[in-house]
């Protein structure tokens, strides 16, 4: 009994010892673009502060320092705003637990290989003019419109879950080698994702003009399936999976 | 000071002022037109840094080993081509290249192989996992992972019954 | 503002040489600044669409690697000239594809211009200079290309 006691009063006590960790973020303020990107330390009581790294980023704009600079709103990840390069990997900063090991510092960068509008904001303009240019809806011939619903089978309809599930938040993009180097010109895995969830639509009567759009060496075949895509993904879908349909079905186009 | 300045800030006009002078003294507006709101905003554009990549990525096995089937076909073909193309020059044939195979120490000559085996036989096998993803199977993470682990086990196997065949 | 606690790491500094040395060593075309062309509401335009460098390219390079696999055996089996010979211009082509592609990912025309021209026109040219090699090797030497390379393995 006296055992058990002991071993209690030693655990409330590790609880209220202050768990200092500290974190890494990449700074760069377009006020002084003379000023080089840095890397700011803050060091936060992992036992004050929520379990995931926006909980981290809120606390340190809060009470450190609230020029620090971030993309978020849902907190749940859902809106796909809080995408960011946390410990190396490409995450949504919402969806991702704070290693407890406060021993390791926590690197926190922008999406990588992005134009950097302010800390952690990358410029996405040009990604989504990419999926503006898949044109990302419903294409129907007027002759082939039904005349009241328009029905798509259970097992058709089936054929889109885990594509329309993209809430394209980049980290999958910006994840990938081949966008790095050509993403002027190649169109990456997420917006490829989705050309291909608007390809096997089966109301979707533009299929061969999607296929079309993509007939040359950079918007699709830049793809040379690293999958460090699919690995990222904060939603688990598998966009290299999808681009690797892509290039099946187009191989005798 | 501090006070004042705050409450007129939130348009509350506590202050000796009156309330609209307050308020326009602590919002700035510019007008511009559409066109030179664009040329503000290509300007920040040219400012704004690349953030970093290949350096702060992890460093996992998909891309690892996307980078060294690259690397190992590079090598190999850049091998093939010095080969056909200094024969085509005349520059070796099959005895020369013989006796400079020879000369080298058996050491070096293992050395050799080795460098030659084990990125062969890496860029075989990862070129089959290709053709398997090609296919539409194992495109998914899990696949991903369990060809890659057997890619590498076969590497290892066949490099080095190569090297000492 | 960024005065205390910050150090620049080294990768960062390093990144910005990296693309400071790379333009003065080639003259490389100015891209549109973030990478935007149009305004932002005006969506991105694909080049133009030619199967040649799309699906027929993929697909043949796909059937030449297809047909590499059985003919891997083809060192093992030595002096049968026709299995050789296939080994070895397939062997060619992959290479030819691969170096293509490099130049294509690392070299790519949108950035390099005339740079990206040249670097096709010298692998194309090396390669036509590697083909006639192997053709040399298959007609002087007895085993072809892969009996050579087996000679020199078994030494």
């Amino acid at each position: 009994m006296k055992l058990l006691t002991f071993t209690r009063s030693l655990a409330t006590q590790a609880a209220k010892l202050p768990n200092i960790k500290t974190f890494k973020i990449y700074r760069w303020n377009p006020d002084t673009p003379e000023i080089k990107p840095t890397m700011k330390s803050y060091q936060l009581d992992l036992n004050q502060t929520g379990p995931m790294v926006l909980d981290a980023l809120l606390k340190i704009k809060n009470e450190q320092d609230p020029t620090l600079t971030l993309r978020r709103s849902c907190r749940e990840g859902i809106c796909g705003s809080c995408a960011m390069n946390i410990g190396g990997r490409n995450t949504l900063a919402c969806l991702c637990k704070i290693d407890t090991d406060s021993k390791k510092d926590l690197k926190i960068y922008p999406l990588p290989h992005m134009y950097i509008v302010r800390d952690l904001v990358p410029d996405l303009t040009h990604f989504y003019k990419q999926y503006k240019s898949i044109k990302p809806y419903l294409q129907i011939d007027e002759s082939k419109l039904p005349e009241r619903e328009n029905i798509q089978s259970v097992e058709d309809r089936a054929k889109l879950d885990g594509l329309y599930e993209c809430i394209l938040c980049a980290c999958c993009s910006t994840s990938c080698p081949s966008y790095w180097w050509n993403q002027q010109e190649y169109l990456g895995p997420a917006v490829l994702m989705q050309a291909y969830r608007w390809m096997i639509d089966s109301r979707d009567t533009a299929t061969n003009l999607r296929k079309e759009m993509l007939q040359n060496s950079m918007s699709l075949y830049r793809c040379h399936t690293i999958m460090n895509c699919s690995k990222t993904c904060p939603k688990g879908l598998n966009p290299g999976g999808a681009i690797a349909e892509i290039k099946k079905s187009m191989a005798f186009d | 000071m501090l006070a004042r300045n705050t409450f007129s800030r939130l348009g509350l006009g506590l202050g000796v002022r009156s309330p609209i002078a307050s308020f326009s003294r602590s919002i700035f507006t510019v007008k511009a037109t559409p066109a030179e709101e664009n040329s503000i905003l290509v300007a920040q554009r040219k400012n704004r840094p690349v953030s970093p990549h290949l350096q702060i990525y992890e460093k996992q096995l998909t891309a690892v080993f996307s980078a060294l089937h690259r690397i190992t076909g590079v090598g190999l073909a850049v091998g093939f081509y010095a080969v056909t193309v200094s024969y085509a020059a005349g520059i070796v044939d099959s005895a020369s290249l013989l006796s400079l195979y020879s000369s080298i120490p058996v050491a070096g000559q293992y050395a050799l192989k080795a460098l030659a085996s084990f990125p062969f036989a890496f860029h075989a096998w990862n070129g089959v996992r290709h053709l398997i993803w090609d296919a539409g199977h194992e495109a998914n993470i899990k696949g991903v992972y369990r060809t890659g682990y057997a890619v590498l086990g076969l590497t290892i196997v066949s490099a080095l019954a190569l090297l000492f065949a | 503002m960024f005065a205390p606690g910050i150090r620049s790491t080294k990768s960062l500094t390093s990144s910005i040489n990296i693309s400071i040395a790379k333009r003065g060593l080639f003259k490389t075309i100015p891209q549109p600044p973030g990478n935007i062309i149009g305004t932002v509401n005006d969506a991105y335009v694909p080049p133009p669409s030619n199967k040649l460098h799309g699906s027929a390219h993929w697909t043949f390079e796909r059937f030449v690697t297809i047909g590499m696999a059985p003919l891997i055996i083809s060192p093992f089996i030595t002096g049968t000239a026709p299995l050789d010979s296939a080994m070895a211009g397939l062997l060619l082509y992959h290479c030819y594809a691969g170096f293509q592609s490099c130049i294509i990912d690392y070299i790519p025309k949108r950035v390099y211009g005339s740079l990206h021209t040249a670097a096709m026109l010298l692998l194309t040219f090396g390669t036509f200079v590697a083909g006639y090699g192997v053709y040399k090797i298959e007609n002087e030497e007895k085993d072809g290309v892969f009996g050579l390379l087996k000679k020199l393995w078994v030494n």
